[in-house]
């Protein structure tokens, strides 16, 4: 135990004193802040810049329409309101075309409407954009029409401009009682998404420190004294606590952050907060999800030689994860189906699954229980190989060992 | 007891068989040197002895009981592919080292600075590993595995990369610790620089065990025929009877006796022509024991009928 502390402490240490280590925590959250708050300022900006042109017949169509796109609640565009000259309608299709096509032109794209030829049938709409992938605008007109289009035949039906008001107002359905499910949705993502990053981050760097001994040749003298269960254990703790340091400092800044009044601006402030205990098995189940993780790494860098040979291996840290992202959405669905409680209890899948069922569902105790038990065997279990692996692989030189070659060694150190 | 003993040990690495039948005894308080061209089993040899790998067969007692890990404590190990942590300071490295031999921190930072005093590098303690030269880090490599004071020293080639000045120092650092009743293994190529220092050797080429035994039987076994002759003047004496082989680099002359001449009769005969300012009878260095040995045993394995030219 005593090694394992040590080698985790020299490996800490070592790590947190470098320069890599103080930009990364520096910088890494100064680009993701600066990456939220400027697609924060573009989304808010792309929003209303559209400048759009409406030809119709129907003037009064035309002027709903456009009261709703530039009021509307998801737009405020500008909008011209033209009508086809009668006899020749290219013309204005020319004059339009041709504003697209210049650079000096002001217009995103017009809409053409043509009045149905039988009097109960829709108009049919044509909207011409100068970018074919500006979708946004595209949906947003859409959206508009549709609008208009309810108002006039709800008009027609002979309802009143209120009526049709407190009709088309937005549902809110009240989640209150069982925990919003948007919440749960996004701390998941969340999670998945730091486990995602850090293991590819560390899980790597757990992966090299233990390559680092084979190059640098320490391993022999480190060999002579301690055992390299005692050494892989201590790298992963090691470097495990360099990574969590630095998430704690993300974290914390990112709190700092969300705490400004800009942040709360931007975002809405409308965050339900998440529960005590939902940030409880946050923590837990991303500790052992990084622990389990980082097992897996170590075998790989006990199996390795070099870091070229490991480049080729970190496809078994990316697909177990790949795994558990595809099952999140069959666990939305049913989260207390066998499927879900299955694959929750999956050492490699329980720190993302288990705790996603948990913001989900109510998960009884013993399933929880299980999964750490599962996940510490894992971790423990791996480790054993492992150690075995990285002791044999180093002194075999080439020689394949055979089964009771293997066993002995197992019994040996 | 003996601190280390080797009974009939053998490992094999795929095809290659790297020690084959080896046995031999260290007792407390000696220095032994286990001698051998290069790959000929050395390391291979002592990796068993501190257990980092384990014999194919033969058993191997350390301070007279099978190996266990707890043991080690008491072994200092000094390995052939020097291995430090090339970013980490100095003092930091040999305390952490310390540390794992079971130093409390204060301790080894003790110990290490009084060792970088001895080794003359009191200049490097606040450097990164990686900024020292390949000597400085071999006498860093060399103090780590002393911090611990252990009753066991195994050092294989440690005097590889060394300058004269160095290799020195750290022989008679290593003759100190022998004073203080330790017990020294040490593995080398180079003969030449150990006959001085080992009680005991063990020499092995391809493998095998060709000889060993303390230094000075092992010497008593040859005859006394070497002679060396320093003298200016006439240099006819060189055909004298005595003599079987002769070479003279010009007033400096190496001759080899005939077997039972008595070096005397050439002395006598060599002032009667010449002025002598040097005469001592030598017996064989290790290196020509080894090269006449590993002649014989390759000449007696030669199976009957292959000789060409018959």
């Amino acid at each position: 135990m005593h090694n394992i502390w040590l080698i985790a402490r020299r490996e800490y240490l070592e790590r947190i004193r470098t320069k890599a280590f103080l930009v990364a925590t520096i910088l890494i959250p100064l680009l993701m802040g600066g990456f939220v708050f400027g697609s924060g300022y573009l989304a808010s900006r792309t929003k209303s810049s559209a400048h759009i042109a409406i030809v119709s017949s129907d003037a009064n169509f035309a002027a709903d329409l456009k009261r709703e796109l530039q009021t509307g609640k998801n737009s405020s565009m500008t909008v011209d309101l033209l009508a086809p000259s009668t006899s020749n309608g290219d013309a204005t299709r020319a004059t339009l075309d041709q504003n697209l096509t210049s650079k000096h032109g002001d217009l995103t794209g017009y809409l053409w409407i043509t009045p149905p030829s039988q009097g109960n049938t829709r108009p049919s709409f044509t909207y011409v954009p100068r970018s074919a992938g500006d979708v946004t605008t595209e949906d947003d007109l859409s959206a508009a029409i549709k609008n208009v289009i309810t108002r006039e035949g709800l008009t027609r039906q002979g309802m009143g401009a209120s009526d049709i008001d407190a009709l088309m107002a937005p549902v809110v359905i009240d989640t209150s009682k069982t925990g919003d499910s948007r919440t749960a949705f996004g701390a998941a993502y969340l999670l998945f998404f730091l486990m995602y990053m850090v293991i590819m981050l560390y899980g790597m760097n757990t992966a090299r420190s233990i390559i680092e001994e084979k190059t640098s040749r320490v391993f022999e003298v480190m060999l002579s004294t301690i055992k390299p269960d005692e050494m892989l254990a201590g790298k992963i703790l090691g470097v495990g606590s360099v990574g969590l340091t630095q998430i704690a400092v993300w974290m914390l800044a990112a709190a700092a952050l969300g705490a400004t009044p800009f942040a709360t601006n931007l975002i809405g402030g409308g965050h339900a907060p998440i529960s005590a205990t939902q940030i409880f098995f946050f923590v837990i189940y991303f500790i052992f999800g990084f622990l389990v993780y980082s097992s897996i790494a170590a075998a790989l860098g006990a199996i390795t030689n070099s870091e070229q040979e490991l480049q080729q291996l970190n496809m078994f840290l990316v697909l177990p994860l790949a795994f558990c992202f595809l099952m999140i959405f069959v666990i939305t669905r049913a989260p207390d189906s066998t499927l879900a409680q299955v694959v929750s209890l999956i050492p490699f899948c329980s720190p993302l699954l288990m705790n996603f069922r948990i913001s989900l569902t109510t998960v009884p105790p013993w399933q929880i229980g299980l999964s750490f038990v599962l996940m510490s065997l894992t971790i423990v279990s791996i480790l054993w190989v492992a150690s075995r692996i990285y002791r044999v692989g180093i002194l075999m030189y080439g020689k394949k060992p055979n089964l009771p070659e293997l066993l002995r060694w197992l019994k040996y150190s | 007891m003996s601190i280390v003993e080797l009974q009939h040990v053998r490992k094999a690495y795929d095809t290659k068989i790297a020690v084959a039948d080896l046995s031999f005894t260290i007792e407390p308080g000696s220095m032994f040197g286990l001698l051998g061209p290069n790959g000929s089993g050395k390391t291979s040899s002592i990796r068993m002895i501190i257990g980092i790998t384990v014999p194919d067969s033969g058993t191997i007692n350390l301070f007279g009981q099978p190996f266990h890990r707890s043991i080690l404590k008491r072994v200092g190990y000094l390995p052939e592919e020097r291995g430090l942590y090339k970013k980490m300071k100095v003092m930091d490295q040999l305390i952490f080292l310390g540390q794992l031999h079971g130093l409390d921190a204060t301790t080894a930072s003790k110990r290490a600075h009084v060792w970088c005093e001895k080794l003359q590098i009191t200049e490097a303690i606040h450097k990164k590993t990686e900024e020292l030269s390949k000597g400085m880090q071999q006498k860093i490599q060399f103090i780590s595995t002393l911090l611990h004071e252990p009753e066991l020293i195994i050092m294989d080639e440690p005097f590889s990369g060394l300058d004269p000045v160095n290799a020195v120092l750290l022989m008679d650092t290593l003759v100190d610790l022998r004073k203080q009743g330790r017990t020294i293994l040490f593995s080398t190529h180079r003969m030449d620089q150990v006959e001085k220092l080992c009680d005991n050797i063990c020499l092995i080429h391809n493998s095998h065990l060709v000889l060993s035994g303390s230094m000075r039987e092992i010497k008593s076994r040859y005859p006394v025929n070497r002679v060396l002759i320093n003298f200016t003047g006439d240099d006819s004496f060189l055909n004298h009877p005595t003599i079987h082989s002769a070479k003279n680099y010009g007033g400096h002359a190496e001759i080899r006796l005939k077997e039972g001449a008595d070096a005397q009769a050439l002395l006598a005969a060599a002032i009667v022509k010449a002025r002598v300012t040097r005469f001592e009878v030598m017996e064989p260095t290790l290196e020509e024991i080894f090269i006449e040995k590993v002649t014989e045993t390759s000449q007696a394995s030669q199976p009957a009928g292959v000789h060409v030219n018959a």
